[in-house]
């Protein structure tokens, strides 16, 4: 009870907070904890931001004339990451019009860059810091297109601070559904997409010639050869989502010629099969973990403890919440589950934090001098499910913990009386 | 009534000499397995009544629940005693809202048996010809706790079908799964699916306006229905009457005069069955309906046509009107944090379920997911934080009658199963932890008293279909 009337009173000093830092002002956060191993506090820490930054984090850290924040004793972590989300993409998923994250029938949709079509007004932008969320991967879907183009690296703040990075990764999807555009073998789709490469590679050789139009003719359009060929020089990352393990080992191998490729498996349902090659090759794999149910013949091998089997493995891991349904709260509970399921706590709160930020070479992630100052500071452990954020920083600017939902709640909370 | 028109019917195949109709021709074969008695004993028991944990002893014995005490009570002897120490004890979860069976793992076209999207008054279709029983989400909902769920028809039309209540129990067949004696449900829906899927045929309905007009027309039919089997009731009593008294006469005074004639019954409609068993209350009526001001157009809607809607079922907007839905004992069965999928969804809020609770009526948790039913308990969690943090108070008890007393209530079991009591099935849980914990697991689910799942010895239900395909993942 006394934590609880702590906590209330630094989420009334963070709404004066917030008033006050319009701009990014320096500012003292004390009386902070950093996350312990197990699920209890770890060290007292006292952490200066400036310029958006974490200018020392410590526990001597002392400064003069700047904002103090008093914690009230909660745990801080650095702003979680999510691997894989759509917000920006589709007010309303479900409604075709609303939607801009697919290219559809074309097989080849390299070229399309999802930052071009996100809305930095979007009402679904301040949900993600009330789950802890401050940055994400927004990602191209596809239906009938293998290679649906290129990912954007958000922070969870409205307007003009939205988008961090437009262009982070070439996404391919080989699953069970995506071979249409191949005709209908899967085994045509990675034979189409292996050509697509080789002709990119072919196009990055013949640069000269293409140019004065005397090269062989490409089949493929000069947007596509050039995002292609981004990914075989290793400039962006090839995210190919696959669940099953057969599929998984033929993207491993057969891409291996590609010596530049920068390979992450997204999904990978089966990928827990193959950890020992993954690990070797240090293939990192992006998991939603509440995915375990067979749902297809590509994952028949959906289980709860696959995050706990890649990442004893020495796979790198990291969690992304792809669902339109409970969005950014199934993040948090997807590390839940796999603590629940055999991953250590501090693994899995990693895989929300350091561990993507390693995938996909992006500030963030971590609590240490120089870092971007994304924290949020916690009502409870930082992975339990009742846990929220009572105070949220994104480059160093508290946040608005205000979303379109507590207004609607409110408002019929003290329209009926409730209590 | 439906016994009633059952009654009829049966009197009409007799009298025509074709035989015995059944009111219930796809009956339940489940039978618990035989089990010694045994008393659980736990520190952390909840008994589904929003009363608190407790920390005391159940006793089971011959499938039921015999005993529920306080530690104040001395444990009983003579009897095998399972402690359980710190570990949490809960009624069996109740899923009110599933398609486990009639949606399967895998998920192929081939497997998709829960729309009958031929029609939008598909009344006379049964969810339990279509469940398939190897489905392998069965024992996954098991490992989460579950131990009873309803099976619906999709919402693709104004009147789905019928739901069927099982345990959830291995079984050969759909009817070693039933769960004996529950009473059926009418799956009807609102709003954006009946219109998308026949207004994109050219048919109605392809409004909000069309979807009413639907529902008026068919309840006005279920009426006609009912009153022709209503008249055929009274003359066949009449007739009755007419031949008892003419054997009580003399043969020879009548001579002459013509014996009564036998009333000829309306044909049997299946579809018909189905609504008027809803109209007189043995059919439950489960609603599927987001927005706020459709659910106040349903409920005068019931109110026209004489009938009782049981629960409105994903009722995203269900917090704006928890006084409505009190008023009119509807209870109200919930995600417990779904949104923005589509656009009646638009307005849902992760309070949903506390402010329903909070304005005096019956919330339940649902699922509507084969990857949600096996954390049913993680979703009352989540909507219970966020009811907390909107200043509403409410317990943890209170919070586990979303899953067990207030969904057996939906479902019309409760006498049987949802809460510890004397007398009851004995479907219980034994969590690892308290099951609003996200590290929560169920340890052991118990249906009927037998342990149909142990965490710890990897006591598990698997389905056929599993066979050759998953041993890596149980073992």
């Amino acid at each position: 009870m006394k934590m609880m009337d702590g906590l209330r009173g630094i989420a009334l000093l963070a709404t004066t907070l917030f008033a006050m830092s319009a701009i990014a002002v320096d500012v003292l956060v004390e009386n902070a904890f950093l996350p312990g191993t197990g699920r209890a506090k770890g060290e007292p820490v006292t952490i200066l931001i400036s310029e958006g930054r974490i200018q020392s984090i410590g526990a001597e850290v002392t400064a003069n004339d700047v904002e103090r924040f008093d914690a009230g004793g909660a745990i801080v972590t650095p702003g979680y990451i999510d691997s894989g989300t759509s917000v920006g993409l589709a007010e309303v998923s479900g409604l075709g019009t609303s939607r801009d994250g697919r290219v559809e029938e074309v097989r080849n949709a390299a070229g399309f860059n999802v930052w071009t079509a996100l809305n930095e007004g979007s009402s679904l932008i301040p949900f993600a810091p009330t789950d802890g969320v401050t940055r994400g991967v927004i990602t191209p879907s596809a239906d009938e297109a293998n290679f649906a183009g290129e990912s954007a690296l958000v922070r969870f703040v409205k307007g003009d601070k939205f988008l961090a990075q437009a262009s982070l990764a070439q996404h391919l999807y080989l699953r069970e559904w995506n071979r249409r555009g191949a005709g209908g073998s899967r085994g045509n789709a990675l034979q189409l997409v292996l050509e697509d490469l080789d002709e990119a590679a072919r196009f990055l050789r013949d640069q000269r010639q293409y140019n004065s139009n005397k090269a062989r003719p490409f089949s493929l359009s000069t947007r596509e050869l050039r995002a292609l060929g981004r990914v075989i020089k290793g400039e962006r990352l090839l995210v190919v989502h696959v669940d099953r393990a057969a599929d998984i080992r033929k993207v491993v191998t057969s891409f291996e010629r590609f010596e530049d490729v920068k390979l992450i498996i997204a999904g990978g349902v089966e990928a827990w099969r193959l950890a020992p090659m993954l690990a070797e090759r240090s293939i990192p794999v992006l998991l939603n973990v509440l995915d375990n149910v067979p749902e297809s013949f590509d994952r028949l091998g959906a289980r709860l403890d696959s995050a706990t089997i890649l990442d004893k493995a020495g796979v790198p891991i990291a969690f992304m919440s792809t669902t339109p349904y409970s969005e950014f709260r199934s993040l948090t509970q997807a590390a839940g589950v796999a603590v629940a399921n055999g991953l250590p706590w501090d693994r899995a709160l990693r895989a929300l934090t350091e561990g993507p930020a390693e995938i996909w070479g992006i500030e963030g992630g971590r609590l240490a001098e120089g870092e971007v100052a994304d924290l949020v500071f916690w009502d409870g452990d930082p992975i339990e499910i009742m846990s929220a954020p009572q105070a949220v920083m994104i480059d160093g600017r508290w946040v608005d913990l205000t979303t379109r939902q507590q207004q609607l709640s409110e408002r019929y909370r003290d329209l009926l009386k409730l209590k | 009534m439906q016994q009633s028109i059952v009654v009829a019917l049966f009197l009409l195949l007799q009298g025509a000499g074709i035989g015995h109709v059944s009111a219930n021709p796809y009956p339940s074969t489940y039978e618990a397995s035989a089990h010694s008695p045994y008393v659980l004993v736990s520190q952390a028991i909840d008994a589904g009544e929003g009363e608190g944990w407790f920390s005391g002893w159940v006793r089971v014995e011959n499938n039921r629940i015999t005993a529920v005490n306080t530690m104040d009570v001395p444990l009983p002897e003579g009897i095998e005693i399972r402690d359980v120490g710190e570990q949490f004890v809960t009624p069996g979860i109740i899923d009110v809202h599933s398609h486990l069976g009639d949606y399967p793992a895998p998920s192929y076209r081939a497997h998709s048996d829960g729309n009958e999207a031929t029609s939008p008054v598909t009344a006379e279709v049964w969810a339990e010809h279509s469940v398939w029983p190897q489905d392998p989400q069965f024992p996954l909902a098991l490992a989460g706790g579950v131990t009873t769920l309803q099976i619906l028809p999709g919402s693709a039309n104004l009147f789905g079908g019928r739901s069927v209540t099982l345990k959830n129990v291995w079984s050969r067949t759909v009817q070693g799964m039933k769960f004996p004696d529950a009473p059926y449900g009418l799956k009807m829906a609102c709003g954006e699916n009946p219109k998308r899927v026949y207004g994109s045929k050219g048919r109605s309905p392809a409004t909000r306006m069309g979807n009413f007009a639907g529902y008026r027309k068919t309840w006005i039919q279920a009426r006609e229905y009912q009153r022709a089997w209503q008249d055929y009731e009274q003359s066949l009593v009449e007739y009755e009457e007419k031949l008892a008294a003419a054997s009580d006469e003399s043969a020879d005074a009548d001579a002459g005069k013509e014996p009564p004639r036998a009333p000829k019954p309306p044909k049997r409609d299946i579809q018909m069955e189905t609504l008027v068993g809803a109209l007189e209350g043995d059919i439950l009526v489960h609603n599927h309906c987001y927005r706020a001001d459709e659910m106040a157009q349903i409920i005068d809607l019931s109110k026209e046509f004489g009938y009782q809607v049981t629960a409105f079922h994903h009722a995203v907007e269900a917090y704006k009107i928890g006084d409505l839905l009190a008023e009119n004992n509807i209870c109200s069965a919930l995600w417990a944090d779904w949104w923005r999928f589509k656009l009646e969804s638009f307005d849902g809020v992760a309070a949903n379920v506390p402010m329903v609770h909070a304005a005096g009526a019956c919330a339940i948790v649902h699922s509507d997911s084969p990857n949600g039913i096996q954390r049913l308990n993680q979703e009352a969690a989540k909507a219970l934080a966020a009811g907390r943090r909107l200043g509403l108070e409410i317990s943890d008890s209170e919070a586990i009658t979303w899953l067990t007393k207030n969904a057996a209530y939906a479902l019309g079991v409760l006498d049987q199963t949802g809460t510890l009591a004397p007398g009851k099935m004995a479907d219980i849980v034994v969590w690892t932890a308290n099951p609003l914990s996200v590290y929560a697991q169920a340890a052991q689910v118990m249906v009927d008293g037998v342990v149909h799942y142990d965490r710890s010895s990897s006591e598990r239900p698997i389905t056929d279909f599993e066979l050759g395909h998953r041993e890596e993942v149980w073992k």
